[in-house]
């Protein structure tokens, strides 16, 4: 398997020095890379792999993931992250894809917590974490159809407006929240386009396109990873992996985004 | 067979009861849970770096949720907690070296904190390029802040200007309650001579940012 991720990557530098050359070649190159990204996405990849992972029986209990309930039923995965975050009974909590594939990755396989939540973010230019690949392929299972999370139980409601004060959070050594990047439209740090997401639009692309490639960083990342990069630019401590502070802002911004279209992998710079 | 079919039902009309109750909590409720999590949340190599998660008065009034618009008494108050914040170089001197400040200008690195680390280098970049177009033809500067180019032919080097640009590098909350803009020498994030650096670097007729 590494000898085949070995030659993904090989064929993924190849692409991406292609694109590089077309790229200062043109007049508009910021508009052509987007387009060839969108249209090739290596992301694509990491799918096949998320589904191994996901069917393998691994772990100590040497259990697939067949078993893990999304929310739809056991081993239902059709649709199930449209509805995340949502809350589950059996953990009394409210609950990302992410802290969800935990849970069941710790329960029915038997992992290690702490061994997972290491290695959940991978290296850049590394060949992906277990974690990545399986956020990626559970979500491809929702491609096509539109997010529709709802608020119904209290924990959601709690959830939902701990998210809306955390998104108006300022602190730090930039006295920054998430709402001073992400509060207006057409604003960038430097070329980086920053998305806006007190408006509708713009929250439905966030809650789409996660988890993406990130050509950056040659690997796939997810919501968990893209939160606490930004604390990290943000000079806060380091998020933890799967926190409520993570759940509340994702499910802040998932029922916002409502009605959008899932199409993953996600491309990002 | 029937007992138990009563009793689910009774158990889905108390869930349904529940579901229909279930309701926004009120702002002090939600204050209280989300600050809870950011207390447990967050970790760090020294304890003393997860003080930076802990809000001053001036970052609480500034975090306004959506529209809610700051009183004229809080953005008061702001300006007056700023106002107390600067403070001066030792020398006095409020216009330094614009090369340096070139330099901490396009500089966005520092004190981030990865995989346990803490990014401690000679000094914190200045993050000015993050946000705001510098010198004329710059291409890669962001947009959240206004335009710096020519910032210093607009509004030339006098004393009264460089102190007014030294003041809103250091607490941009004093001349903007709760812009977006960092509160760069009052955080600690830029020392007062890394602030005259800027100054100089907005103001010399010599640096980049005033060619045309």
């Amino acid at each position: 398997m590494p000898t085949t991720r070995g030659g993904i990557a090989a064929i993924l530098f190849a692409c991406l020095a292609a694109w590089g050359a077309a790229l200062a070649q043109s007049d508009d190159p910021l508009g052509v890379g987007r387009k060839m990204l969108a249209e090739d996405n290596p992301g694509e990849l990491w799918i096949e792999q998320g589904k191994t992972l996901f069917y393998q029986k691994r772990g100590p209990k040497n259990a697939s993931l067949e078993q893990c309930d999304f929310g739809m039923g056991p081993g239902k995965l059709d649709g199930a992250t449209a509805r995340l975050p949502r809350y589950f009974p059996d953990t009394d909590r409210v609950q990302d894809l992410e802290s969800r594939l935990l849970t069941c990755m710790v329960q029915l396989q038997g992992f290690n917590r702490d061994d997972i939540v290491k290695r959940a973010i991978s290296p850049g230019g590394s060949n992906g974490s277990d974690v990545e690949a399986l956020a990626l392929y559970i979500t491809s299972r929702s491609n096509g159809m539109k997010m529709n999370v709802s608020l119904s139980h209290q924990k959601e409601h709690e959830m939902f407006k701990a998210g809306e004060y955390l998104f108006f959070r300022r602190s730090g050594q930039t006295d920054f929240a998430c709402v001073q990047c992400h509060g207006e439209a057409n604003k960038r740090i430097r070329l980086q386009d920053l998305i806006h997401m007190t408006d509708k639009k713009g929250v439905q692309e966030v809650v789409s396109t996660w988890p993406a490639y990130r050509g950056a960083h040659f690997v796939v990342r997810t919501m968990q990873w893209r939160l606490y990069d930004c604390f990290w630019q943000m000079r806060l401590p380091e998020l933890k992996y799967a926190s409520d502070t993570s759940i509340a802002l994702t499910t802040y911004l998932h029922y916002q985004g409502n009605g959008a279209v899932i199409k993953v992998p996600g491309f990002k710079r | 067979m029937g007992k138990a079919c009563l009793k689910w039902t009774m158990l889905g009309s108390l869930a349904l009861v529940f579901a229909g109750c279930a309701t926004y909590p009120d702002p002090a409720t939600t204050r209280q849970t989300a600050e809870k999590m950011v207390s447990e949340d967050f970790s760090a190599p020294e304890p003393t770096l997860l003080k930076r998660l802990v809000q001053d008065k001036s970052q609480q009034i500034c975090s306004k949720i959506g529209d809610a618009k700051l009183t004229q008494e809080e953005a008061a108050e702001v300006v007056k907690l700023a106002r107390a914040s600067i403070q001066y170089p030792a020398s006095g001197k409020l216009v330094g070296d614009w090369k340096a400040g070139d330099k901490l200008a396009h500089d966005g690195a520092g004190d981030r904190i990865q995989g346990g680390r803490l990014e401690k280098l000679k000094e914190n970049g200045g993050l000015c390029q993050n946000c705001h177009a510098l010198a004329p033809g710059e291409i890669n500067v962001g947009n959240v802040g206004p335009s710096l180019t020519g910032y210093g032919l607009q509004r030339g080097n006098s004393e009264a200007i460089a102190k007014l640009t030294y003041e809103r590098i250091y607490n941009a909350w004093a001349y903007s309650p709760c812009s977006n803009m960092p509160r760069l020498g009052a955080t600690r994030h830029l020392t007062p001579e890394q602030v005259t650096h800027m100054v100089a670097y907005l103001l010399d007729p010599q640096s980049p940012i005033n060619k045309r």
